[in-house]
């Protein structure tokens, strides 16, 4: 640990001293924003014209750009926002806060872009990044037109999910928990709604969200696949407002505003579901019962002068399934942050944040008259800081320390007679830190790098017993029967408050190159490595709401992945059409399987289900891009392969699966996804989404027999046969009636179809025998045919 | 209980999910395999000395099971501690049968296979199964409170762990029910086990009435064997959904000390077995 701090200051160190003070130079500083609401802009490229001087506005808007004294051009630009540029005689330090306005076409041309700003973006080392804005994701035909964040990057390349009603998503071949997912900087650990079918994120609240798939910055870590880091809006600082929407599913209001006479603004915004209104005609039985979710989003900031500033944000989201007869459940995220901007002088600005969050569900079983509750909570204090040294070098460095308060479960009974002991699953605690510096170097004028490391540790805290086992094995083989089994339990250790049961330490190196080949293209080259210290525990194929998270420890080893990516970048026709080709290796090791017949719900000792094994996945991945124009749109294409194998270390025996590798549940071979959006007038828009990815692994039988009067499938190994090929097209049209400038109220319908050609796509193929007849047949479960929708949107 | 909460999920899932169908599958097919039925199930109260067992070759999923009985392997059992041996006789139709076995509770037993020069062994004990302490009916127990169950109720002994096997069948079914469960969070506690039938459409499954007779077997098993039929259970209920674990290779006890890579399917158990039937009021 030591060794690694040392190597950490000795290589900022290294850092500063490569710049160059050769001739005088002077700062410009400041903060864009959105002239009609005053959102900060995140992403706008602020330089100077003709030539390579420029800089990108952080999360807050902020940019500083050095250069040497003379006289420039200062353009501001950011897609769909009209560009600004203004005479700058720099002879001295500057203040400039810009402002602005959205290109008149803006409200119906629909940008998504990897980067913003094509000019910087072959330019930076940033890559394997996919950005989206709300407005974008709205744009997206989305089943009972519920927009959604999370299905809105299944349409990038390197992104897929288990289908239809399954929660979370997996990039790159990694799994759902391997994906940090950040609302205003904090962990939410469901991103679901309603077991998968929606999600947590309210695009009426939500400014833009941006998934690093790779290559990820060193100021994030805790997780081996990917960031999405999602960013709440400000509120509007220059009028009141409110939007609003009115669907099938559900209803969203969000009212914003200016307070403290414009020093500061809040965002409110709520949705709820009113899913329990259609349980009862689906099915009759279940008219008494409720389904549904809610989300309540706030953000509010506050300028305490030019200099600092204060925001507050927070986020409540629950779903609630009320069986009146046999069962009640709600579970949900909850999250907090307090953060302070502090600008030091016009080159260096930070950010000190207070984040809390917690996701815990409780699901009470009348049958059985017992309730169960689980819980992870997190307290987490970050502190980041961005230097811009000059024009060719800029600095970021911080850290943070996460507490980890795990309560895997408690079992209480409910009624005197219940058949259920009170049981309470060991707690468990944890602290993990990191530190990081990262810059980005421009070296030549073709050659930009951006390298910087990160020292993460994780001390797995006491205040626990654990569970001591024979030979120090909580998994034993048994060779004569070949199966695995739980180790045999040999008395516990009892760890007390101040002690640790077990500490790690990684360095993290992160590095990404961009190599401009010509005006308009470039190669660029990355490579990152992560360490992940927490699990969700989970053997289905989709992770459930109940699936727990559990820290390293004794028994479970950090997950480590290594990631390299290649990547070829081009903009041509002026910029209407970009290509991006990246290629990606990443393995992952510690990756932990479940023994066949694992038991987790209620597992107090889960390493006696579990073994050490690793994953690896690589592909190639193509985006093409139209985004001017009446018809904008994207072609992705992603064909790639992801595999585990799970040989258990030192426990005996051949492994998981006979210690082959074999796919995981989301390995893709072929993914593609066509998005298009058409402006056929100013009243009328259409879109549409065409998605075709080969079929999910699954285990198919491979024979059968006789046993207990039923017949017996015999299943062949693990993931080695496939789902029949997922395919459908989704359309939508959004009509906007007479949105003259001057009216306030704007409103829009759009009337959706999804799975217009009512494809049966296969989310599961089980095996049993007719119950009449006893011959065994494959019985197919489609989730959602041809479905119709219509919402109406609203802003004020 | 474990099973009950990941149902539920499952559960909450198809009610969104509009549509089940039945279709065609290519599905891989594996050499057969010797089928070991070698459930030596003592009924209480009994003296336990009929006993069979049935040994089959597995085929392909999708193909009429027929011709498929073993005939002409060598079957024997033996009592570990004091050298007993049981040689089931071939009935030429699969089964194996003596009538002269001694069960003994806690023993433990050996049996060997000889089947195509291969030698089959697996190890067992013979497991005790607790009284029932009642059975009884109702409506609002169960996942329904407008459909009748039939309920187990048993006492659970303290100071052990203990697993359980159930087998209803519904007279007039073509396929049993079978529920296993243990005493992991109930321990020393009064346990039901509950059988109901929902009315489903899709599968012509309707509820309990009046009058129906439901046949029920209540077995103690061992924990080795409660491994195995949860796991064959769970595939038998074929739920493989997003909620579902992925189906595996399931291996029984019986080793094939030949060649073990060519092991056999089914189980050796030795369980004390309380049989009975309940006729719904």
């Amino acid at each position: 640990m030591k060794k690694a701090i040392f190597a950490l200051i000795f290589f900022t160190s290294f850092l500063f001293s490569s710049q160059i003070f050769a001739q005088e130079s002077h700062t410009i500083s400041g903060r864009i924003k959105d002239v009609t609401n005053g959102e900060t802009l995140f992403g706008a490229s602020v330089f100077f014209k003709d030539t390579t001087i420029g800089v990108i506005t952080n999360e807050y808007g902020f940019y500083s750009i050095t250069a040497p004294k003379g006289n420039y051009t200062l353009v501001i630009s950011y897609m769909g926002y009209v560009d600004l540029s203004q005479e700058v005689n720099l002879d001295s330090d500057k203040q400039l806060n810009f402002e602005m306005s959205a290109s008149s076409e803006e409200l119906d041309e629909v940008i998504i872009t990897a980067e913003e700003t094509e000019r910087v973006n072959i330019k930076t080392p940033e890559m394997s990044v996919s950005k989206l804005k709300s407005e974008t994701i709205k744009k997206i035909p989305v089943v009972l037109g519920e927009v959604d964040i999370i299905k809105s990057i299944q349409t990038l390349p390197g992104v897929t999910n288990g289908g239809e009603g399954t929660s979370g998503f997996n990039v790159r071949g990694g799994a759902v928990d391997q994906n940090l997912v950040l609302l205003d900087e904090a962990i939410i650990y469901n991103t679901s709604h309603l077991l998968g079918f929606f999600s947590v994120f309210n695009a009426d609240a939500i400014k833009d969200i941006k998934l690093y798939k790779g290559a990820i910055p060193a100021r994030f870590g805790g997780r081996v696949s990917s960031v999405l880091d999602v960013r709440q809006k400000d509120g509007n600082s220059k009028r009141l407002g409110l939007t609003g929407g009115i669907g099938i599913i559900s209803s969203r209001l969000a009212i914003e505003g200016p307070t403290f006479t414009e020093k500061g603004s809040f965002l409110l915004a709520g949705r709820g579901s009113y899913a329990h209104l259609y349980a009862g005609s689906i099915n009759e039985d279940l008219k008494d019962d409720k389904v549904n979710f809610y989300d309540l989003n706030l953000k509010t900031n506050y300028k305490l002068s030019e200099k600092n500033k204060l925001y507050l944000s927070g986020y409540f989201g629950r779903d609630v399934f009320n069986f009146s007869k046999s069962f009640k459940s709600s579970y949900g995220n909850l999250s907090g942050n307090l953060r302070w901007n502090h600008i030091f002088n016009d080159k260096t600005f930070s950010n000190l944040s207070l984040i809390y969050s917690k996701y815990d569900y409780e699901i009470s079983i009348n049958s059985m008259a017992f309730d169960w509750i689980a819980s992870i909570n997190n307290y987490n204090i970050k502190y980041d800081l961005n230097y811009y040294a000059s024009n060719n070098f800029k600095l970021d460095f911080g850290g943070n320390a996460i507490f980890y308060d795990f309560d895997p479960g408690q079992v209480n009974p409910t009624s005197s007679t219940s058949p259920i002991n009170p049981l309470k699953l060991d707690k468990k605690k944890a602290l993990e830190t990191g530190i990081y510096a990262s810059a980005e170097h421009k070296i030549s004028k073709a050659l930009t790098m951006e390298y910087g490391v990160r020292y993460s540790s994780f001390v797995r805290l006491g205040g626990q017993p654990l569970t001591n086992y024979a030979n120090n094995r909580p998994v034993v083989y048994n060779s004569s029967l070949g199966i695995y089994s739980e180790g045999i339990a040999i008395g516990e250790t009892n760890y007390k408050d101040d002690e640790s049961i077990k500490t790690f330490g990684n360095l993290e190196p992160r590095l990404g190159l961009s190599f401009q080949l010509t005006e308009s293209s470039s190669l660029k080259a990355g490579y990152s490595r992560a360490a992940q210290y927490i699990h969700l525990l989970s053997n289905t194929t989709s992770v459930t709401p109940v699936d727990v998270w559990t820290p390293s420890g004794k028994f479970i080893k950090p997950q480590l992945s290594n990631q390299y990516a290649l990547g070829y970048f081009k903009n041509f026709t002026d910029n209407v059409y970009s290509l991006e080709v990246e290629a990606y290796y990443k393995d992952v090791e510690n990756r932990i399987d479940y023994l066949d017949g694992s038991e987790l719900i209620g597992q107090n000792n889960i390493e006696t289900e579990i073994l050490n094994g690793e994953s690896r996945s690589y592909g190639l991945e193509f985006l093409l891009r139209k985004s001017k124009g009446d018809f904008t749109g994207w072609l992705a294409y992603t064909i790639s392969k992801s595999e585990q194998r799970t040989l258990g270390d030192d426990v005996e025996g051949p492994g998981i699966n006979n210690g082959n590798w074999y796919n995981t549940a989301y390995d893709r071979t072929h993914d593609v996804s066509l998005t298009g959006i058409y402006k056929l007038t100013d009243k009328w828009t259409f879109s549409s989404n065409l998605v075709f990815q080969t079929g999910r692994p699954v285990t198919y039988p491979n024979g059968q027999y006789q046993y207990e009067d039923v017949t017996i499938a015999s299943y062949s190994d693990r993931n080695s046969d496939r789902l029949p090929a997922y395919h459908r097209l989704d359309i939508s049209a959004t009509y906007t009636p007479n949105n003259k400038p001057e009216r306030r109220w704007k409103g829009e319908w759009v009337f959706g179809i999804y799975n217009v050609y009512n494809r049966k796509n296969a989310a599961s193929i089980s095996f049993g025998q007719n119950k009449e007849t006893g011959i065994n047949e494959a019985t197919r479960t489609a989730i959602f045919g041809i479905i119709p929708s219509i919402s109406y949107n609203f802003k004020f | 209980m474990k099973t009950y909460i990941k149902t539920i999920f499952i559960g909450i899932s198809i009610i969104f999910t509009s549509c089940t169908d039945v279709i065609d599958v290519d599905t891989p097919s594996a050499d057969p395999r010797l089928v070991i039925e070698a459930s030596i199930d003592w009924e209480k109260g009994t003296s336990g000395n009929e006993q069979t067992i049935i040994l089959s070759t597995s085929t392909k999923y999708f193909e009429k099971i027929e011709n498929n009985m073993v005939t002409g392997a060598s079957v024997k059992i033996t009592n570990d501690s004091n050298g007993a041996e049981f040689v089931f006789t071939d009935q030429n139709n699969g089964k194996y049968s003596t009538t002269n076995f001694v069960p003994v509770l806690n023993q433990s037993y050996t049996l060997e296979v000889i089947y195509n020069n291969e030698v089959y062994i697996a190890k067992e004990t013979m497991t005790p199964v607790v009284d029932i302490t009642a059975i009884t009916q109702s409506r609002e127990e169960g996942d329904d409170d407008e459909e009748l169950e039939v309920n187990v109720i048993f006492d659970d002994p303290e100071n052990e762990e203990n697993f359980y096997f159930v087998k209803f069948r519904k007279k007039g079914d073509l396929l049993p029910e079978l529920f296993r469960d243990n005493d992991e969070f109930t321990n020393g506690n009064r346990m039901t086990i509950r059988y109901e039938k929902l009315e489903d459409d899709s599968i012509n499954q309707e509820a309990f009435v009046p009058n129906d007779v439901v046949d029920i077997s209540f077995h103690g098993i061992s924990k080795g064997y409660y491994d195995y039929i949860s796991i064959l259970i769970n595939q038998v209920d074929g739920d493989d959904g997003p909620f579902g674990t992925t189906p595996v290779p399931l291996k029984g006890n019986c080793v094939n000390s030949s060649n073990p890579e060519n092991y056999a399917f089914g189980y050796f158990r030795l369980t004390q077995v309380i049989k009975t039937s309940y006729t719904f009021q």
